[in-house]
């Protein structure tokens, strides 16, 4: 039983890792809100399934609410804008993707590095998947740093969230209930703020590449 | 239920806000006013800690124990939040000037932003407030971030360029920054849960810290660097800094007087909060060298940007920094220099909040936030021009301002715990930053303005209430300088006692 859950948990999140990784070779919006959203589906399976095995019953209802903010609202919103502005590509991100790519192996690893000393402490089953969980958090976090339009940059952040979710959710079966429910609030109100802020930015600068916001400076 | 009427206040000013359309000055006055019934709580809750109680507020029917808390720490934070809260709120853009002055001109702002503004900086020192008083670091987490959305929301009150770049700067910066003070946050959880399985008081600081001793050193190592990063870049430490300068530039200036003086503090008691902690698993050896590290290359950081200024409130943004990296360093130095850290936190609040209101009058004169243009300020403002003087040399540490004091306290710990090249580097620079503000001041405050440049409409500054205000922080800074009223005294040396352990 515990063999499967484990086998299971590491397989889920692969796979979430995998949708993360997806951004890096992707070049169109439409295909990284796809990316997000599956990602997110494969993350509420994940929390229901260890909801499960450990007889949770907090975790379906986070479930619940994972499913409605990150599969329902924020892909339609991600959607309402792509619409807005056109399908806009990344063409010249800071980093092209061959390079990327190869930096995401790196990250994986050094997130396998970093996390040593929480797999070797766990005795949870889920425990394998931790450094994953890790790598999606700095798979976010590259994305972020390096493409050049802010809702790729947006995507990166709720990427992160996903990963900090599924460290959350493997490293301590869910965060006590009412800390996850704020940080689901957090996490609509700063996406909401950020869209607000690719449409100022859409409207005065008329394109949503931040590389040509250069103004301020010393 | 003092906790509710030191926190409802700020809410209730941002609903009433919300609520009014199109906004009325009596609003902002509403909310100036019911500010200070929060100031006075955080008295309260003074009052009570320096007499040894430690008041929490919790649901027991619910099984939701101790919500709030309040020791000597969060209450030196409570009155940081509060008291440049009201001054700011008194000071505030919409209660009544623009509205009577026709002449106002370009910066006028209009009813939908000054609305706007007034209900989002109620909910920033709301969110502060909450920040403070929670038990719970999850808690505490979710009302930091929720400052970070606040107040991105009134940085760009007018909309231009400059100001969307900054706030874009800030809301990405500050939101990663802080998702990485999320993963501290759950990696500390990660080990308490292994330990005692699930418990829903399990983030509840005290029980985090009576568990601390027995948590394996190396995940608490790993979760303390996350939140060193996440926590650090609110505050502001290098190299976590870069967000700083554009948001302090660009945002109204009693947001700016908010962030750097408030805001700060309260990202600075965050890490506060975790340092403890993880000092109690590890040791303190651990942090303390973190803590010197970053306070070190803020300084430097700080150090060469003061240099390069050209915009002088870019060049109170790393002003700001080389403080953070001097509190950082301070705390990294035993009880005495928590001491010093802790006093400083206090006088750069009086200080930089001063800085910033005069910087507001500055700019509305002068039209322009560049040094170059603005010259012999003490012929058109002779009371801004002075009392930006006396901030001025107070920030950069001469006396009778209370950081000469705090300043000196500092050095004296770090040079009695055997750290003789660390604090010659940290004078050094601090001698150069001395040295580039005094050049700065000199170029402000004499020579024969430009006529074209000085804004028209407002040829003579006369003595107003809002001047009178200012006067406030500067008697708090030169009575810092000159005595220690024994209730302060008590207050940081209970907080000081909370930092160290002893």
């Amino acid at each position: 039983m515990d063999n499967l859950f484990s086998q299971l948990s590491t397989l889920g999140s692969s796979l979430i890792l995998l949708f993360g990784i997806a951004l890096l070779w992707r070049k169109s919006l439409r295909a990284y809100t796809v990316a997000f959203q599956w990602q997110s589906v494969a993350l509420t399976v994940m929390f229901v399934l260890i909801g499960y095995f450990s007889q949770d019953v907090e975790l379906y209802i986070v479930a619940a609410f994972l499913f409605v903010l990150k599969v329902l609202i924020l892909p339609r919103y991600l959607e309402r804008m792509e619409k807005r502005f056109g399908d806009h590509r990344e063409l010249r991100p800071y980093v092209n993707t061959v390079t990327s790519l190869i930096f995401s192996g790196l990250l994986v690893l050094l997130a396998y590095v970093v996390t040593r000393p929480l797999v070797l402490v766990s005795e949870l089953p889920t425990r394998g998947g931790l450094p994953l969980a890790m790598g999606l958090i700095f798979v976010g976090l590259f994305v972020v740093i390096t493409r050049k339009k802010a809702l790729t940059q947006i995507v990166g952040f709720l990427v992160m969230e996903n990963g900090i979710a599924l460290l959350a959710v493997l490293g301590t079966y869910g965060i006590p209930l009412i800390v996850e429910l704020g940080v689901f609030l957090d996490v609509l109100m700063g996406f909401l703020v950020m869209q607000v802020f690719v449409y100022h930015i859409h409207d005065t600068f008329e394109s949503i590449d931040v590389d040509q916001m250069n103004e301020l400076k010393h | 239920m003092t906790f509710f009427l030191l926190i409802l206040p700020p809410l209730l000013a941002a609903l009433l806000a919300s609520l009014i359309r199109p906004y009325r000055a009596f609003v902002g006055w509403i909310g100036a006013w019911l500010s200070l019934i929060s100031l006075a709580a955080a008295f309260v809750f003074v009052t009570q800690v320096i007499n040894g109680q430690t008041p929490t507020w919790g649901l027991g029917s619910l099984n939701i124990a101790d919500v709030f808390r309040a020791d000597s720490l969060s209450a030196l934070l409570m009155i940081c939040v509060t008291s440049v809260g009201s001054l700011a709120l008194f000071l505030s853009p919409g209660l009544g000037r623009q509205v009577k002055n026709p002449h106002w001109g370009e910066l006028a702002y209009g009813p939908v932003q000054l609305r706007r503004y007034h209900v989002f900086i109620n909910l920033f020192i709301t969110a502060m407030l909450a920040a403070v008083s929670a038990n719970n670091v999850g808690i505490m987490w979710i009302t930091i971030e929720a400052t970070t959305v606040f107040s991105a929301f009134i940085i760009p009150l007018k909309l231009n360029k400059a100001s969307i770049e900054a706030s874009w700067k800030y809301i990405i910066i500050c939101s990663v920054g802080i998702a990485l003070a999320f993963v501290g946050t759950v990696l500390g959880y990660f080990d308490f849960f292994l330990l005692s399985g699930r418990a829903e008081n399990a983030l509840n600081w005290p029980v985090l810290l009576a568990t601390a001793p027995v948590l394996h050193p190396e995940v608490m190592r790993l979760a303390f660097v996350f939140l060193l990063v996440g926590y650090g870049t609110k505050a502001g430490i290098a190299p976590m800094h870069t967000w700083k300068p554009d948001a302090y530039g660009e945002s109204p200036a009693p947001l700016t007087a908010l962030m750097s003086s408030s805001l700060f503090a309260v990202a600075m008691y965050a890490l506060l909060s975790w340092k403890i902690v993880a000092d109690a698993t590890l040791g303190n050896g651990y942090t303390n060298n973190l803590f010197m590290a970053l306070g070190l290359l803020s300084l430097v950081v700080a150090a060469f940007s003061v240099v390069l200024a050209t915009d002088y409130k870019r060049m109170f943004a790393y002003s700001s920094i080389e403080h953070t990296g001097l509190m950082c360093l301070g705390f990294a130095l035993g009880p005495m220099g928590t001491f010093a850290a802790l006093l400083h936190l206090v006088n750069h609040t009086a200080a930089k909040s001063l800085m910033f209101f005069l910087v507001d009058n500055i700019e509305h004169k002068y039209r322009s936030p560049l040094i170059l243009k603005t010259r012999g300020l003490l012929k058109t403002m002779p009371w801004t021009g002075a009392l930006f003087a006396f901030g001025l040399m107070t920030l950069i540490g001469l006396p009778p301002g209370g950081i000469f004091i705090t300043e000196f306290a500092l050095f004296r710990a770090g040079f009695a715990l055997n750290h003789p090249w660390l604090m010659g580097v940290s004078l050094a620079l601090l001698a150069v930053v001395f040295v580039s503000f005094i050049n700065h001041l000199n170029k402000m405050l004499y020579g024969t303005p430009a006529v074209e440049e000085i804004n028209p409409e407002r040829p003579t500054e006369h003595f107003s209430w809002r001047l009178a205000l200012l006067f406030i922080n500067v008697a708090v800074l030169i009575t810092l300088g000159l005595t220690m009223p024994s209730p302060l005294a008590t207050l940081l040396q209970q907080s000081v006692g909370i930092i160290t352990r002893r």
